[in-house]
């Protein structure tokens, strides 16, 4: 019998039917996968049953012999104590800031009427899940922990009362690519170790190749295709699955075709960059240090590196929104002065695109007006009615309907309000394009299709592209060349191919080894 | 709506009521009717009856809710201009600037405020200006500190370094990206401050060093009710139970706005 088994389940939400006839199957120490595009249903799918989310659900879902959708909350809180734990996306937010991790942890391990344990066993508790100075870190608050360590905090805290269930709702998609592999090969081994069942849900279907042993495919609220993981991702039978797949980057994927560069157009010779320690302290904190890059006309070139490594921040110098300290950014030769004093023409040459599509649209503004204003400063030349032609074009040029004008942030999804960013990043048309991570936080079709898109317009408008990313994968199916940056330092650059394929610096290994 | 923002239309009808009244009584509320003092309510024409000089009784509230709400809203408005540029300034330029310049709001913070308006009262005698700018002088500090934090949040926003990347000046940066994204918490502020006012302002006229005589407001009514008390309950009852209908009104919606922005 399986450990857990679920079969013919619906799930309801205020009247409306979410998910249908999902069924799926997790054996002790294996692991079962949920993967699907956002708004597929799978975290709804993995929650619902335990009562964490507001749906009703209704089928047959059995836990080690426990039916969930027997009824009564009282069981249901009985089975989330005994048998089930829990690790959500976002590492922060799900442990209690206010809490040091000990009490956490004490808490979690008390859940099941365990005795309160000694200090002791709560250290080993950390360092079963790869915590160093495990004794110090008891009495640390949530926020002196990195993400990566929030998060094996959470695993500890999830499986302290020894669970045989384990459900992780994207474990490790709010971490970077190198601490993604070691979160991912964590699980494995206490899976091994404990007998651990583990249902996972992730929309990147390349962090769970190699891990999951049985594959479930969502798409908006029914199961399209599942079966073993090799057989699914070797052979998938649904063309959902295929496009999945396909969306994910992988390094072994053939090269991919792109355009010539040109000319030499932007050189970066020795940037520095220090922040001000806030207040009237002393000191500065430096965020990069002596980087050198240079970019050809029609080029794109990657930054890529973990989180906190100085990419953006070089990026933003380039860009002219962010700092710089020392060093220079030369425009086909000519120094670009810094910041505040880039004249309109300087602006125009380079745009920039961020992260987060919805924060980078004014909430208030209509679209029309947000992919306008690009133009009414640095096109002071065209009259309101060549400028609502522009806007007109550049949308379609995005892919967009003209209906899209007038609409507003709040209602646009993260891919569409991505394209509304370029839209007014290349509405002036720019030469350059900083993308600062413009496809991270983007489901993988969406990021795909956005990937294809810059490619495209590369091809049409020969534009330079500074993709900045943690993603070497996704990095390699749109540039030619690839700086990796660690600590604020430009490690090591090269032609894409040639660094995949020997990787000097020990950064540039890690990054290629987590893809 | 009706019912769900029932408190701010209350306010609202009684703001009315204050205003038309004037209109719709035979008595204005310095006049004095020497045929009926202390006259109790439904007396003739005295709806509430007169106080201990004769003088209508509702015309009086009237006017005293008058003056109250316009010292709160006068004092409030300036809270909201000058908070909002004093914020808005500090966090938008930063560094030792935004330092110096909230360390200064520190510093009036720490100052004996109720005593420092009774000083001036004291020399430069009562005024009703005098009481716009004490109050004024504080309500301001609290709107600062809250617009200095939405604007260093808002700073660091990809859309306005996108703005700022697409060539628009920092002054229209400031007028059509962050003022308009603040201005609904700067609401939210400013109807938390009102009540405040009328309470300060109240509790200055109660010590008699508000708005002068025959002029009237919420606070001194309540005074000369507390002394008139064991006589005529209602002198006290009437300002007293509008006052805190009023002050619990405005606190209700006030902290219903800010729970929205925040």
């Amino acid at each position: 019998m399986s450990l857990y088994e679920i079969r013919n389940m619906a799930i309801e939400i205020a009247g409306d039917r979410l998910i249908e006839e999902v069924g799926l199957t997790v054996e002790a120490g294996q692991c079962t996968a949920i993967i699907g595009a956002s708004g597929s249903g799978k975290s709804l799918t993995c929650l619902t049953p335990f009562g964490l989310t507001p749906g009703a659900v209704s089928g047959s879902m059995l836990l080690d012999g426990v039916d969930l959708g027997s009824d009564g909350s009282v069981q249901i809180r009985d089975v989330r104590r005994r048998l089930a734990g829990f690790i959500f996306q976002q590492p922060l937010t799900a442990l209690t800031p206010h809490l040091a991790v000990g009490v956490q942890l004490q808490e979690a391990t008390m859940q099941a009427g365990a005795a309160r344990p000694s200090r002791l066993e709560l250290a080993r508790k950390l360092e079963r899940v790869g915590l160093s100075r495990a004794d110090e870190r008891l009495d640390q608050f949530p926020h002196r922990l990195s993400g990566g360590e929030r998060q094996r905090v959470m695993i500890a805290a999830a499986i302290a009362h020894s669970p045989k269930l384990l459900v992780a709702d994207e474990p490790t998609s709010a971490l970077d690519a190198s601490l993604r592999s070691e979160i991912m090969a964590l699980l494995d081994e206490l899976r091994a170790e404990q007998g651990l069942g583990l249902l996972l849900v992730s929309h990147d279907i390349a962090s769970i190749e190699g891990h999951a042993d049985q594959l479930v495919v969502m798409e908006k609220g029914r199961v399209v295709e599942s079966g073993a993981a090799s057989t699914v991702i070797a052979g998938p039978a649904e063309d959902y699955t295929r496009r999945l797949i396909a969306a994910a980057p992988r390094l072994q994927d053939p090269a991919p075709m792109l355009s010539r560069p040109g000319e030499p157009l932007l050189e970066t010779r020795n940037l520095g960059v220090s922040f001000d320690r806030s207040g009237w302290r002393r000191g500065k904190i430096k965020a990069l240090a002596d980087a050198s890059i240079m970019l050809h006309e029609c080029e794109s070139l990657a930054i890529v590196g973990g989180s906190g490594s100085g990419k953006s921040t070089l990026g933003r110098a380039i860009a002219g929104i962010g700092p710089v300290t020392e060093g220079e950014i030369l425009w086909e030769g000519v120094t670009l002065p810094e910041r505040r004093k880039r004249d309109l023409a300087m602006r125009r040459l380079i745009q920039p695109v961020f992260q987060d599509p919805v924060a980078s649209l004014d909430p208030h503004w209509q679209v029309r007006d947000i992919v306008s204003e690009p133009l009414h400063n640095l096109r002071p030349d065209l009259t309101p009615a060549e400028c609502a032609r522009m806007v007109r074009k550049v949308l379609s040029d995005v892919d967009l309907a003209e209906d899209f004008l007038t609409r507003v942030p709040a209602s646009l999804s993260g891919g569409q309000a991505q394209r509304v960013a370029i839209a007014r990043a290349i509405i002036a048309s720019p030469r350059l394009l900083v993308l600062d991570e413009a496809t991270s936080a983007l489901d993988p079709l969406v990021g795909a299709e956005i990937l294809k898109l810059l490619l495209r317009l590369q091809g049409e408008n020969g534009l330079s592209l500074l993709f900045i990313t943690h993603d070497i994968a996704a990095a390699r199916r749109l540039c030619h060349r690839v700086a990796v940056m660690e600590a604020g330092q430009i490690v090591e650059t090269g032609e894409m191919q040639a660094v995949i394929n020997h990787p000097r610096h020990p950064a540039t290994q890690k990054l290629i080894a987590a893809s | 709506m009706l019912k769900r923002h029932f408190p701010i239309f209350l306010v609202l009808a009684l703001v009315m009521l204050a205003l038309l009244l004037p209109f719709l009584l035979p008595w204005s509320y310095d006049q004095i009717d020497w045929e009926a003092v202390r006259a109790p309510a439904f007396s003739g024409s005295h709806i509430f009856g007169t106080d201990e000089i004769g003088r209508d009784r509702l015309a009086r509230l009237a006017a005293g809710t008058r003056i109250t709400l316009m010292v709160a809203i006068a004092a409030a408005l300036v809270s909201l201009i000058v908070g909002i540029a004093w914020g808005a300034t500090a966090g938008w330029i930063g560094g030792r600037v935004d330092e110096a310049m909230m360390r200064i709001v520190d510093g009036l913070y720490a100052l004996p405020f109720m005593f420092i308006v009774i000083l001036l009262m004291v020399v430069f005698g009562r005024s009703i200006l005098l009481v716009f700018v004490g109050i004024g002088l504080v309500e301001w500090l609290t709107m600062a500190r809250v617009v200095r934090g939405q604007v260093i949040a808002l700073k660091q926003r990809p859309f306005i370094l996108a703005a700022e990347a697409a060539g628009t000046p920092s002054v229209a940066i400031m007028w059509r990206h962050i003022l308009p994204n603040i201005a609904g918490v700067a609401l939210a502020y400013l109807m938390l401050t009102v009540p405040q006012v009328v309470m300060v302002e109240s509790f200055l006229s109660f010590l008699g060093l508000g708005v002068q005589e025959p002029l009237t407001s919420l606070g001194i009514l309540v005074k000369e009710g507390a002394d008139d008390m064991d006589m005529t309950p209602l002198g006290l009852a009437l300002p007293g139970g509008l006052l805190v209908m009023i002050l619990v009104c405005l606190t209700i919606e006030g902290e219903r706005l800010r729970d929205r922005f925040s």
